[in-house]
């Protein structure tokens, strides 16, 4: 720490600072309109925060200027108030002053400044530019070209945040506008970050423009249960209507910035689609019923059930409801059969090793570390924030990035190193990683196994070795259900565990899925990954298979819809078919409660909900409600207490925060936590005090490998993923629905070719059992071999498909040979006929 | 004639075929950088001190020790030579990359050599295509001789060079602006620091000369730092290649050393103003210059009496304005140019120099008041030290002199224009 | 051979883009796009996908050989701007995402720095090409009746884009032009004539005031004192 004195105050601040951050620290306010710390170096471009240094024979910009100790400074002195107030005059010379009509009024950096260093006249007395305006920049978003004071946040937000690059400075000087390519919108998954460092009206959100004024509405903190990486929020408020999601900074998990489906997809909680009241299917079609009535339909069903119930969660349910969830099956209705993840069950043992805090990776250290390895996953749709973690860390801090997915990555580009193995082989893939780390002769057929050579697998493991040993591995829920072993391996191969600054991150599939498992929302683990009380749980395929066959008769859905999300669609259909009772809690009618829920109570939107939920690194954040219930939504928790109450146990307290404290001592590893200690910036269970390390320390070390992937002439791999877009929550939004994803068959440009196939054409893509339809799409970084189509769309969906192999066919040949076929039948037919007549 | 001197970079610039390899060397060429190649980069970079070499693209910062601030070590450090001439009023550079290239390149490889550089670049203005092409060929003759590429001529250095055409931007002429251009980006100068010697071109250490003061090394190198130093005076040594255009009889370039009354570079050597005008005014160094007037022509021109007479030496370019001609027309042509120019990243360059035009085109359509003058100079003066960059004080100076130095006339038309508007 | 092809490239794009107004303001600046929205409709701008952008293989290989010239390859934005004008005869967007594509750069990144300089052609271009230097030195020798002269001579037709411009760095020829990037100078009376049509003839323009055959104001001065 060093001393500076800012206009007559000492001010301790550390030696470095920026001057316009240091003299914060002595509560004293430099304007800046440029400066913003986020989007990196200072440009110094807007000279609002002129400063008077003492021995400087010209002003200094205090955004750019590294305060020394002793220094002292004068923000108010005659010179720099000349020069502050000669920066507004310059800047209103184009400013519209339309401040009665712009959005931005009241909360205004423009309006704050001019107030507060300006000289309160003009002597510009030309007249104003004048434009069309608001014009649309994106669907999204609108520009005022009027407005703008060229601060050039935005267009270095594009271009060094988010890396998107479609937002540019276009022309030069007093012409100088911000504008895209040729009259492309800006859509980027971030692009709504830059309505946020606007500091003037001139990017405003198009969803939010008019609809109220800063003296109107009311803050909220909150979290986004979208997505696993749980965003800090603030929800603007107005009438118990939420209008608005503004990130609220929390460097420990999104460095203050979010995706447009967390800023935009709250218009989902005030759309008429969404289910406000209970249902229950009456004569096989669903209508609304009161409370009493579904409540008692859903007790009576799961006493019919008993044991034969299976539970799955997902979505945004709070550790709190994982909790109830499990009490409900194991404890009142004796079931084992819980789920919170599609993909098979990790064994317990190798859970508990995984989630020991010697391997727990945070999030800024994906940002400080030597290497990221990015395993199996693509953070863009996964957890989308972390793709800009990751990006600045490579940007800003020399990361050296390294990604092995099957499918091409948003982040390839700034990686010093990619790798593409075959889909749904990542833990071959990391079986090979750990061979080639050792310098063992198992690579060989791993890699084989893999889909991949050899040598790049080699090349990865030397560029790893080379990058240092500050190691962070970012992994998807496919690697973690298909083998927690090869994890645990890698781990031990790079020597992660303890080391500070290394570790891994898995990302769940569902938005809290750390947290259910952490619950004991797992068919092999209880409460805090303890061994739960009974034993012989399913895992979701086989909860399927069970349901299809009569061994299981009633499902309990806490907001998933198996069918739109879990791979094996055909399994889950008919298990659905079959299954008696579909008990869900959901906010809209997806393809599978449509078709097959017998009761639905309304589910909570995260800003209704109150609990605690679990981010993949660890940290336990709190959600508070931020408006009251929409019509007739009821706290999910209380559902679930009620349920088991009616069935005659008491399955928790009556209050949120008893139930959480009910949470913190039942789940070891969250033993001390409170809701006070999380406040509003959460607490990684594994930074507490007591030693409660999850791991009993064993290890499993030894490979399986299935065959490797073999190609089909004729046909190609079938390769998924799930778009950030794929929420229902974004075809609900009015705003966002234009992202909404439709499927799209994504092909090299060898293997359209060698198909037949042209970019844009409409195909069926079929397996032996069923066929979706898709548009190609041809990509020169599509690897050669695999088609990827879109996970969890509400129709359509890969995961109708089980693949390995599908055939891929324009719709025009199969028109064509369903005509042929259907003309052969009809000529058949027609003989038949003529032969009958004959025969007459 | 007493201005002429005994030309260094002119020497032989009427030589046929200069631009070729051979006549270069025939003429004495690359025998400074042979001399220099033998030499430690010390010095090299003594003798250059020795010298005092100003640079000569504008700032005149002392040559020498600009080559010596560049970090030791073996880093990737890159030499670029600012051939971006886009001041108004100067074109030294074109005629001298025209006429003699391989003086440029051996420029470059000695001052290379003082800065420790492996990779050159020449950032030419794109205008310049004529010169590029020029460039162009003597590069491949250099390299084929050996003066570029890996040990030249034997010795340790190696030095990559690769000629970078700009497309049109005055401000690519700062040497941050031409960084960035040369990356690839816009011509956006960068906040200093960090400076260039240390964090320039791609992040690396960088030294960036002008093509006239790279010129002058060889000849540095040639009769020694001292030697050179005798030549023009204290402050201000050597030769140097001034512009002279506008109203003269022989506009074009003149070698004189530097110190010699300005008078005579206007008189004797262009010719003075065609018969029956007078001087009115002059910009001393090129548009970014304040303006002098008839009776500073006696002042010497040097760095620093120029300074001392309120203007500056800047680029050498000298533009004379005869008495025909009114200052509102100079002035708005100036203040457009820098409109046009400004790069827009900073506000009081940006919006200043707008602001300015605006107030300057309605004095000319004969709408303002004397109080706009005072409204001008005002904003000239908020401009001035507030930029990013020195742009914005380029418009402002020249500006606001010609508005203390000719208010009268600015007054006069104004209220020419009142009375006529009141008839 | 059919009219395209012997108007040179880009002639379709340029004759389709010929009737529409393309705003400029007062000063020349071109085409603000101040008040133009984004088209909706039109999917964002990303780096072009090489299996969907087709690029002439000479322009390919020019921007790719550029690239390799430098350390880093996004110096090469403006060899490969100025590539894909000659080839399309302006910076057409289908120009611009040709050298995007090659450069793995998003055209919006390089139309931010064509968009900078003056001499990328933002606009659809004629076959010449001439700049006025109109600056301080070139006006005080006749420079903008100069440039009248040679907007009334060129007229309505399209065949000769013709533009102001800031110093050129030739004042010692004033006032001058540069026409196809040679420098000619000083025009005087009736070499705007002669200018236009000596283009029109397809001959060399006015081919005895080529900056290049200019002797040295030092040579002409001692041939005065001579």
């Amino acid at each position: 720490m060093i001393t500076l004195s800012v206009d007559g105050r000492e001010v301790q601040a550390p030696e470095n600072m920026m001057l316009a951050d240091a003299a914060k620290l002595g509560d004293i306010e430099i304007p800046v309109f440029c400066y913003e710390p986020k989007l990196g170096e200072p440009v110094g471009a807007c000279r609002m925060c002129l400063v008077e240094i003492e021995g400087m024979p010209k002003l200094q910009t205090a955004c750019s200027t590294a305060v020394k100790d002793g220094m002292v400074v004068h923000t108010r002195s005659e010179r720099a108030s000349v020069a502050q107030q000669a920066v507004v005059e310059f800047l209103l010379i184009n400013h519209p002053l339309d401040c009665p009509v712009c959005d931005k009024g009241g909360e205004c950096p423009l309006q704050d400044i001019t107030f507060g260093w300006g000289g309160g006249i003009s002597r510009f007395i030309e007249p104003k530019r004048h434009f069309r305006k608001p014009l649309e920049l994106s669907p999204l978003i609108a520009i005022d070209r009027e407005r703008c004071i060229l601060c050039y946040r935005c267009v270095r937000y594009s271009q060094e945040v988010a890396e998107d690059y479609q937002l540019v400075l276009l022309e030069r000087g007093e012409h100088s506008f911000v504008g895209t390519f040729d009259g492309h919108p800006y859509v980027a998954p971030f692009s709504g970050n830059i309505i946020e460092l606007c500091p003037v009206g001139a990017l405003t959100s198009r969803p939010y423009r008019f609809r109220a004024r800063p003296w109107d509405i009311e803050g909220a903190g909150s979290i986004c249960t979208l997505c696993p990486a749980q965003c800090n929020t603030s929800l603007t408020v107005r009438d118990e209507r939420v209008l608005r999601v503004l990130a609220r900074d929390h460097h420990e998990v999104d460095d203050g910035w979010l995706c447009d489906k967390g800023r935009f997809a709250y218009q989902a909680i005030h759309v008429d689609e969404r289910i406000t009241e209970p249902m229950i299917r009456d004569g096989g079609l669903l209508r609304s019923v009161g409370w009493e009535r579904a409540l008692a339909e859903a007790v009576g069903a799961l006493q019919r059930a008993g044991s034969k119930v299976a539970a799955l969660a997902g979505g945004g349910a709070t550790n709190e409801e994982g909790l109830l969830l499990s009490r409900l099956l194991r404890d009142v209705l004796g079931s084992p059969h819980l789920a919170s993840s599609p993909g098979a069950a990790v064994s317990l043992a190798h859970w508990r090793a995984l989630s020991d805090p010697a391997l727990a990776a945070s999030v800024p250290d994906l940002e400080f570390a030597h290497a990221v390895l990015v395993l199996d996953c693509e953070p863009l749709d996964d957890a989308p924030i972390l793709d800009l973690r990751i990006r600045k860390g490579v940007r800003r801090h020399g990361v050296r990035l390294f990604v092995a997915s099957p499918r091409a990555s948003a982040l390839d580009p700034v990686s010093a190193a990619k790798l593409r193995f075959a889909p749904e082989r990542g833990s071959e893939l990391v079986w090979a990683l750990v061979a080639a780390l050792r310098r063992d002769s198992a690579l060989e057929d791993a890699a084989r196994a893999a889909g991949v050579s050899a040598t790049e697998v080699k090349k990865l493991a030397s560029g790893l070795r080379a990058a240092g040993k500050e190691v962070v591995i970012v992994y998807g829920e496919q690697l973690l259900s298909a083998d927690g072993a090869a994890l645990l391996a890698l781990a031990d191969a790079l020597a992660l565990a303890g080391r500070s600054g290394a570790g891994m991150i898995g990302i769940p599939d569902a938005a809290n899925g750390r947290g259910l498992r952490e619950v004991g929302v797992m068919p092999n683990a209880g409460p805090g990954l303890s061994r739960p009380t009974r034993s012989g749980g399913r895992d979701p395929a086989a909860i399927a298979k069970a349901l299809g066959n009569g061994e299981l008769a009633a499902l309990y859905l806490l907001g998933v819809d198996p069918l739109r999300s879990y791979p094996d669609g055909q399994a889950w259909e008919r298990g659905l078919e079959e299954a008696t009772t579909v008990i869900a809690h959901a906010s809209f009618l997806t393809k599978g409660l449509r078709e097959h829920a017998t009761v639905i109570f309304p589910s909570e939107s995260s800003a209704e909900k109150e609990g605690t939920i679990t981010h993949p690194d660890g940290r336990v954040q709190r959600l508070r409600p931020a408006i009251g219930h929409v019509d007739e939504v009821r706290s999910e928790w209380r559902i679930l207490r009620e349920l088991g109450r009616m069935l005659g146990a008491s399955i928790g307290p009556d209050s949120a925060a008893a139930l959480s404290a009910d949470l913190f001592s039942t789940v070891d590893l969250y033993a001390g936590l409170t809701l006070e200690r999380l406040a509003g910036h959460g607490v990684r269970w594994q930074e507490q005090a007591a030693e409660s390390s999850a791991s009993d320390g064993t290890r499993v070390a030894s490979a399986k490998l299935r065959r490797p992937p073999r190609q089909q002439s004729g046909k190609v791999l079938l390769g998924s993923y799930r778009s950030i877009w794929a929420g229902p929550e974004v075809k609900a939004s009015p705003a966002l629905a234009f992202l909404a994803p439709s499927q799209r068959v994504e092909l090299s440009p060898p293997d359209a070719a060698a198909l037949g196939l042209r970019h844009d054409e409409q195909v069926v893509v079929s397996d032996d059992h069923a066929d979706i339809r898709g548009r190609v799409v041809v990509r020169d970084s599509a690897p050669a071999g695999t088609a990827f189509l879109e996970r969890e769309l509400d129709d359509n969906g890969a995961n109708a498909l089980r693949g390995p192999h599908v055939r891929i066919r324009s719709v025009q040949s199969v028109e064509a040979e369903a005509a042929a076929l259907l003309a052969a039948q009809q000529e058949a037919l027609a003989e038949i006929e003529q032969s009958e007549v004959s025969a007459l | 004639m007493s201005a002429a001197v005994k030309p260094l970079l002119l020497r032989d610039i009427d030589e046929p075929g200069l631009s070729d390899i051979a006549v270069y060397e025939r003429r004495g060429g690359y025998k400074a950088l042979r001399k220099a190649l033998a030499m430690t980069q010390e010095a090299v970079i003594a003798e250059l001190e020795a010298s005092g070499l100003r640079g000569r693209g504008g700032a005149g910062f002392p040559a020498g020790r600009k080559a010596s601030f560049l970090p030791k070590g073996d880093i990737d450090k890159y030499l670029v030579c600012n051939a971006d001439e886009s001041e108004p009023g100067t074109f030294k550079d074109r005629e001298l990359m025209q006429k003699s290239p391989h003086m440029l390149i051996e420029g470059i490889v000695i001052a290379a050599h003082a800065a420790g550089a492996n990779h050159a670049f020449i950032y030419i203005r794109g205008e310049y295509e004529e010169q590029a092409r020029i460039l162009d060929a003597a590069i491949v003759q250099a390299r084929a001789a050996g003066y570029i590429g890996r040990r030249i001529l034997g010795s340790e250095l190696s030095l990559s060079l690769v000629l970078h055409r700009g497309a049109g931007a005055y401000i690519c002429g700062e040497e941050t602006g031409l960084l960035d251009s040369l990356e690839g980006k816009r011509g956006n100068p960068r906040l200093k620091p960090p400076f260039p010697a240390l964090q320039g071109l791609y992040q690396g250490p960088t030294l960036i000369n002008n093509v006239e003061t790279l010129m002058t090394m060889p000849h540095i190198i040639s009769m020694g730092g001292k030697k050179y130093a005798k030549l023009g005076v204290s402050g201000s040594s050597g030769t140097k290649v001034v512009s002279v255009s506008g109203h003269v009889r022989r506009p074009g370039n003149y070698e004189i050393e530097l110190g010699i009354p300005s008078r005579q570079i206007i008189f004797d050597l262009a010719g003075g103003p065609p018969p029956s005008r007078k001087v009115k005014m002059w910009f001393p160094g090129g548009s970014s210059a304040p303006v002098l007037t008839a009776k500073d022509l006696d002042v010497p021109y040097d760095f620093d009496s120029l300074a001392k007479a309120g203007s500056m030496l800047g680029s050498g370019a000298i533009i004379v304005i005869d008495d025909k001609t009114p200052v509102l027309d100079v002035a708005l042509k100036t203040a457009k140019f820098y409109r046009h120019e400004s790069c827009g990243k900073c506000t009081p360059c940006r919006e200043g120099t707008n602001w300015t035009v605006k107030m300057l085109e309605r004095i000319e359509a004969g709408d303002a008041t004397p109080m706009d003058l005072d409204i001008m100079a005002s904003v000239q003066e908020h401009i001035i030290g507030n930029c990013l960059c020195v742009l914005g004080d380029a418009m402002a100076m020249p500006i606001g002199s010609m508005i203390a130095k000719f208010r009268g006339e600015f007054e006069a038309h104004i209220q020419s224009r009142q009375l006529a508007s009141v008839a | 051979m059919s009219p395209a092809d012997s108007a040179g490239p880009g002639f379709e794009y340029r004759q389709e883009l010929a009737g529409r107004e393309i705003p400029r303001s007062r000063e020349g600046s071109r085409t603000p796009g101040w008040d133009e929205p984004a088209d909706l409709e039109k999917d964002p701008a990303e780096v072009p996908d090489p299996a969907l952008v087709d690029v002439p293989a000479k322009l390919r290989t020019e921007i790719e050989k550029a690239m390799a010239r430098y350390p880093d390859r996004h110096s090469a934005a403006l060899p490969a701007l100025r590539a894909a004008q000659d080839h399309h005869g302006w910076c057409s967007p289908q120009a611009i995402l040709e050298a995007a594509c090659v450069m793995r750069v998003t055209p919006g990144y390089l139309t931010s720095v064509a968009t900078f300089y003056d001499m990328f052609e933002l606009q659809p271009a004629g076959e010449n090409i001439v700049y006025v230097c109109t600056n301080i030195s070139c006006s005080l020798r006749g420079a903008d009746e100069l440039y009248a002269s040679l907007e009334a001579e060129v007229g309505e037709r399209r065949d000769i884009t013709l533009r102001h411009f800031e110093c050129l760095g030739a004042c010692d020829i004033a006032p001058m032009v540069s026409v196809d990037h040679v420098y000619y100078g000083p025009l005087g009376k009736g070499d705007a004539k002669r200018l236009v049509g000596d283009l029109r003839a397809g001959r060399e323009p006015i081919p005895e005031l080529a900056l290049a055959l200019r002797a040295t104001a030092a040579s002409e001065l001692r041939k005065e004192q001579k």
